[in-house]
Order: C-alpha cells, then structure tokens, then sequence
C-alpha cells in the first residue's frame, strides 16, 4: 500500500496533488483546524448540527462558507441555520433511515458526488465527532467500519487535538513527520481483539503482538526518530494520535 | 486473589429508609474534571445517579497523578479542606507545586512506575488495598474524569474497567460532563434509571469484542438476542421507555453509557 500522509502540510497541500473532502458533524470543531482545511478541499459537507456550529464559527461571514450540501434527519439543525443556508443554494438533503448515523448517511452521499463529479480524492477529513457524548463518539467509530463498504478514500476523524483513523487488516505505512503530530500515539483494538499485531517506527513497538481490552490496549505511545510508522494487523485496529 | 465479585444490587425504593438514610449527591456543576476514584459508601449500585460531595460522603478519596492538579485548582482558596487520602502515580503530570502542597498537608504520595498499567488502573489496585485494610464496604467507586480530552486516554479508561473486574468487586463507574460509562459483565442486569438524574441518551457499545446475543427491556429500541458488533450494529442514541428500569442480558463483557445531567 502506498505510504498515507493523515495530516497535511499546507505547503504539500499549495503544491502538491493531495486532495481531500470536508465533513462537518455536530460538535463543536477548532477554528485552527477548521480554516486551514475549508480552503483547500474539494467537497465540504454538514451533517444535520455540524451546519449549526459552521454557521456559528463562520459568524460574520457565513457567505464565503457555504457547504456544497446539509445532510441529515435534520433533528439537531436549527431552523434559522437551516433557513440561511437553503436561502444561499446549498443543496438540502433528507435521509431519514433511523438505524444509520448522519455521519454514515452524508459520508454514502459524499462518495455519489465525488464519483459523479470524477473526483480524485485521496482522504476524507472528518471535523468533529470525538467530544461531549460518549455514544456519540462510539457512534463515530462505527462509522468508520462502516466506511470500507462506502468509499475506497480512507477516512480519518479530528477533533481538538485528536485524530482517529481504522487500518484494516494488512500493513500500513504512515508518514508522521509533517511537523503537525503531537507527541502521543495508540493503537486500539476497537470491535475486536486483534491476534497479531507489528509496529516499526513508535517508541514501544509491538511484535506479533495480542491486543485486546482486557490485555493489552496501546495508549500513551509516541514516536522514535524515522518519521515513519508501519503497523501490520490481523485485524481491523484502531490508530489515533495528536495532531496539534 | 480478589474477593468474589459481587453483582450490582437493585437499588432500593425511595420509599426505604435506609436507602433515604444513604442516599447522597453530587454537584455536578462543579464540573470536577478529577481523575479520582473515590470509594464511596452507599445502599445500592451504579447508576443510582445520585452522587457524593466529594467532601462529605466519600469513604475514601484519591487522586491520580495530575488528578490532583484540578482538584488544587478547583478547591483554590480552600485546599485545605479537600485533601485526598492519596495521590498515586508516575508523577510526570502533577505540577511541582501541587505535589509539595499535598506532601506538606500530609497526604501519603504513592509512587508506581509500572509502564504497563495506566495511572488509573494503578490507583485502582491501591484503592482495594485500603478498603481491604479498613474493612470499609464499598458499594461502587466513582471516577471523575478519564472520558474527554485525548482519545488515547478515553480508551484508557475503558481498559482499565476490563481490568478492574480483577481489581476490586465494586462496580466501578467512570463520569465525565454529561456522560457515564460502565461494564457491564457477562450475565444479567438490571438498572434503575429514574433517579432524576439521568439524561436522555443511553446506548450499549461492544468495545472490545462482539456480543452474540444481548437482549434488553427498558429501551426505547429494544434488543432480542441481538449480535452487537462494530460494523454491525452498536446501540447509540437509545433512550428509556416510561418503566424507569432497564434490564440487559449479555453474553460478554458489553459497555453501558448513559447521560447524567449536570
């Protein structure tokens, strides 16, 4: 597999060909990371409330913020956010199915626009998704199990100083020397325990390695000095690490 | 070798005074962002959803290295009247200044260097000593903190209530802001949830492995020998049906979250 850069930077991002999707949930998000990503992607989306905290962020200037489309049951949008945007020309969208999350259903219609408009797109950020509820935060992981059988762009979740991304079973090889990681690192068997699991590149590397809640979950792990980290699983594995 | 573990006792009627007697509360306006695990005396399980003063009815109370920051911080201008019977840990969080302050009241400091057990895990396994060697009945130990911020350290957390099955027979019940976490054994349970307190959103996450059959009354959206399983089905989002009871029957260890209001 080729190596993935999770985090960008922007001067990759000015020159180079990387190109990405915005996906807005309903959590309040960082401005730091929010301005930086708006600029340069090629799609951006809000699921139901993410559109309240857009709107709220973006105070003063809303205008020069529209997403391309709202999603959701629209249960957690308020109604004047709602009114605004659909009054400028963002494409609405209703999905009412009760036993997917907003995040599943705006992630499935993200992935029809891209093939339809013939986008390249080598990830998708996520911008929320990890604070306040609990549930909330579990839904998100779900998600992303679910978002293997959705779209072939790996899709990687940030809020504040968190980023979470689900490697499937096989080897992954991570670029993390683009100076925007923090210090600490993990890798969690969310779902299932994985039987044999492989690192290079973290200052407490695993070989062969069980983990599985219970017995071993890697947590407070950081980096040695390659700028790269391969991990090897059985299974699907969790990573998540700081981003700053 | 641990004592046998209890099972969670069905929390008495508000109508028992004994349950009136033991029943105590919590501020959680406060918003205590400690990572502490207080052992705390009460009549009944979990999810009573009343909770402690952290200064008056807690049995005992402790902090986790930089714990014991926001406990300084939080009680400023009258520390002294919040001292933890310990503070355990590595002490690389704990800021120089807090642990001379605590060192001084005489609060004992307890250092454990294993690198493989969280700090959380580590104050646990002190916890049990103490109520062991106090004799204290300990119905359930509350932990404040340990679900936001980091990522890393909310699975954390959650690895440490796997662990804490071997740790200590009480339930261990870990808050932060409006959200509660507990995990629940294989087996059946049951909870009272119509203390007041409880928020709206429950939900059952099958954390760290699938759950081939979970069957629940209580819920709005019910489950019948149900598989939970990430990238199946995970319960989020649930609420309660009008019975104030919820009863859960798993198959494996499964992670009940809950809304608490503040």
């Amino acid at each position: 597999r080729k190596s993935i850069f999770l985090l960008m930077r922007t001067n990759i991002y000015l020159t180079g060909n990387l190109k990405f999707c915005l996906l807005i949930l309903n959590q309040p998000f960082n401005k730091g990371h929010f301005h930086c990503l708006w600029s340069r992607a090629a799609l951006r989306a809000c699921a139901d409330g993410g559109a309240n905290h857009l709107y709220h962020i973006t105070e003063g200037s809303q205008e020069s913020f529209l997403p391309d489309y709202i999603s959701g049951d629209f249960d957690s949008i308020q109604p004047e956010v709602m009114e605004y945007y659909k009054a400028k020309g963002c494409e609405l969208i209703e999905t009412m199915d009760q036993d997917l999350t907003d995040f599943t259903k705006c992630l499935q219609i993200l992935q029809k626009k891209i093939e339809k408009k013939g986008l390249q797109v080598d990830v998708i950020v996520t911008l929320g998704g990890l604070g306040g509820r609990f549930d909330q935060t579990m839904a998100s992981v779900e998600t992303l199990f679910h978002a293997t059988n959705i779209t072939p762009s790996p899709v990687i979740v940030i809020q504040e100083c968190s980023l979470i991304y689900l490697l499937q079973s096989g080897k992954h090889k991570l670029r993390v020397d683009t100076g925007l990681e923090g210090s600490w690192c993990g890798l969690i068997p969310i779902g299932n325990p994985c039987e044999s699991v492989t690192t290079t590149g973290l200052r407490w590397n695993l070989t062969n390695q069980v983990l599985k809640f219970g017995t071993l979950v890697s947590t407070s792990n950081t980096y040695d000095n390659s700028g790269i980290v391969t991990i090897e699983t059985d299974k699907p594995l969790l990573w998540t690490m700081a981003i700053k």
